[in-house]
């Protein structure tokens, strides 16, 4: 008897493909819990939720030139809670008028020996960060702020430097392929934090 | 109604009797939204809302505007120098007065004459008005002139301010934002790349601030010792036996990947469940 075809079509549809709409600015510590308060007032009504993750961005170097890439998080907070694994791609270019980034954005859970998984996979850590902020959401949006600091010795997350004076401000929202009506609502929501915040929506590639 | 009044030429008397419907009418409508409103008030008081008690509130405010309006007209006499003189009191009930006046007043006597002709403010009003007017008459003109002057202009500018929305304005006050900036461009950037695609994160750098040139190397740089120990186990780790090939070309760390790949490959060759 022979092995049933492994089928090689990527998996479509459902909600695995999802597309992330990004605007990101950064807002300097002493000016940190003015922001706070104004998004305590613009976004929903729920106790601030704080969290500490710890994410290592893997890559995969293929024989073409673009290596490949996935991030794995976990929280320093709720040890026992699963990996998050996630692959990011490249951002559309779409038309030049729409006020976000947008991506291609896949989401999975994942148990505590994604590192090994991944290692015995081919991937190799590339670098490792961790994040500590807050969360906050209204309605699809949501905003995050976090500090990001660097691991000095790799594996050991006690020992950590902050990155810079400042606190990164993202706001993402998740929807399916085709939807474009979030970057209105983002984008008067961004409104409303100016001037403390500039969002806007920045290309990575420009920094490389 | 039970009272005569004094009047010199035909004219007038033509204008204040129009003037005098035209107030009546005026206040007939006031007093019916108010009837209104205090029943609403009275009686439906769970499902009133706060904006339908605004527009209520409006109404009357719009309602003793026009009132006010019509006093002021050029065309009407002007009341103060009317004199209303009951001439007939009597402590028996009026029927026709009573239905006139909707059963509020059912008797044109002695008690109700004080208070319905009454001409002069209460007696704390009064008052206050005396002491405003004494001390309008102590300061003298020129000063009360300067001080309407004054008032005038605050006034003039205040509304000049609020009408119109200028950019200068928005200058102002944008300049006294600069003094304290609550971000920073270049931080932005920094954040961004870093958690984009790692920069002034890797590994190998010791810390401190960000070089701009090295970005490039950075990645490779930590992805070269890594690389070497995983081949290490990823040889131990191989299937069939096959030879690991990979330490051959340990100077080249971008080719390490390809090698394991190809074992991979290989080894999904050779069936497992070989039948």
């Amino acid at each position: 008897m022979e092995a049933p075809p492994v089928s090689v079509m990527p998996v479509t549809g459902g909600t695995i493909n999802m597309m992330e709409y990004l605007l990101q600015g950064s807002v300097l510590d002493q000016a940190l819990e003015s922001l706070l308060h104004r998004l305590r007032g613009l976004c929903d009504n729920m106790e601030p939720e704080l969290f500490a993750d710890h994410e290592l961005v893997y890559l995969l170097k293929g024989q073409q030139g673009n290596p490949f890439l996935l991030r794995a998080r976990r929280s320093l907070s709720h040890p026992t809670a699963p990996w998050h694994l996630r692959y990011l791609g490249q951002p559309e270019v779409g038309d030049k008028s729409r006020h976000a980034l947008v991506r291609n954005c896949v989401d999975v859970a994942a148990s505590h020996s994604l590192p090994d998984f991944l290692n015995e996979m081919g991937f190799r850590m590339d670098h490792e960060f961790v994040a500590k902020g807050h969360i906050f959401r209204r309605g699809a949006l949501k905003v995050v702020v976090s500090k990001l600091s660097r691991v000095l010795v790799p594996g050991n997350t006690d020992n950590t430097e902050p990155l810079s004076l400042s606190s990164l401000v993202e706001l993402s929202v998740l929807a399916p392929a085709g939807q474009d009506t979030m970057s209105e609502e983002m984008r008067s929501f961004a409104e409303q934090l100016k001037p403390l915040v500039h969002l806007e929506k920045i290309d990575p590639k420009r920094h490389m | 109604m039970y009272c005569l009044m004094k009047i010199t030429h035909q004219r007038e008397e033509k204008l204040l009797e129009g003037s005098v419907e035209s107030l009546i009418s005026r206040v007939a409508h006031l007093k019916n939204a108010l009837h209104s409103f205090i029943y609403k008030l009275e009686n439906e008081y769970e499902r009133l809302t706060w904006p339908s008690v605004l527009d209520n509130f409006a109404l009357l405010s719009g309602q003793l505007n026009t009132i006010n309006k019509v006093l002021r007209n050029e065309k009407t006499p002007s009341f103060r120098q009317q004199v209303i003189i009951p001439l007939l009191l009597s402590p028996d009930r009026d029927e026709d007065l009573a239905k006139l006046t909707e059963q509020r007043v059912p008797v044109f006597s002695h008690e109700i004459v004080p208070d319905h002709l009454r001409t002069k403010p209460d007696p704390e009003v009064e008052e206050q008005e005396k002491q405003l007017s004494a001390e309008a008459a102590r300061i003298g003109p020129e000063v009360a002139q300067k001080q309407i002057q004054t008032l005038n202009k605050l006034c003039s500018n205040l509304l000049e301010k609020l009408n119109n929305p200028r950019d200068d304005r928005d200058a102002d006050s944008a300049a006294l934002r600069l003094n304290k900036p609550s971000f920073n461009p270049a931080d932005t950037n920094a954040l961004v790349a870093a958690v984009g695609f790692g920069k002034g994160l890797s590994k190998c750098r010791p810390p401190g601030p960000v070089a701009p040139g090295h970005p490039g190397q950075g990645p490779m740089m930590s992805g070269g010792p890594t690389l070497q120990q995983v081949t290490i186990s990823g040889g131990s780790g191989q299937l069939q036996g096959m030879g690991p090939g990979a330490p051959q070309q340990q100077g080249q760390p971008g080719k390490m990947p390809t090698n394991i790949k190809t074992n991979i490959k290989a080894a999904s060759s050779m069936h497992p469940y070989n039948r």
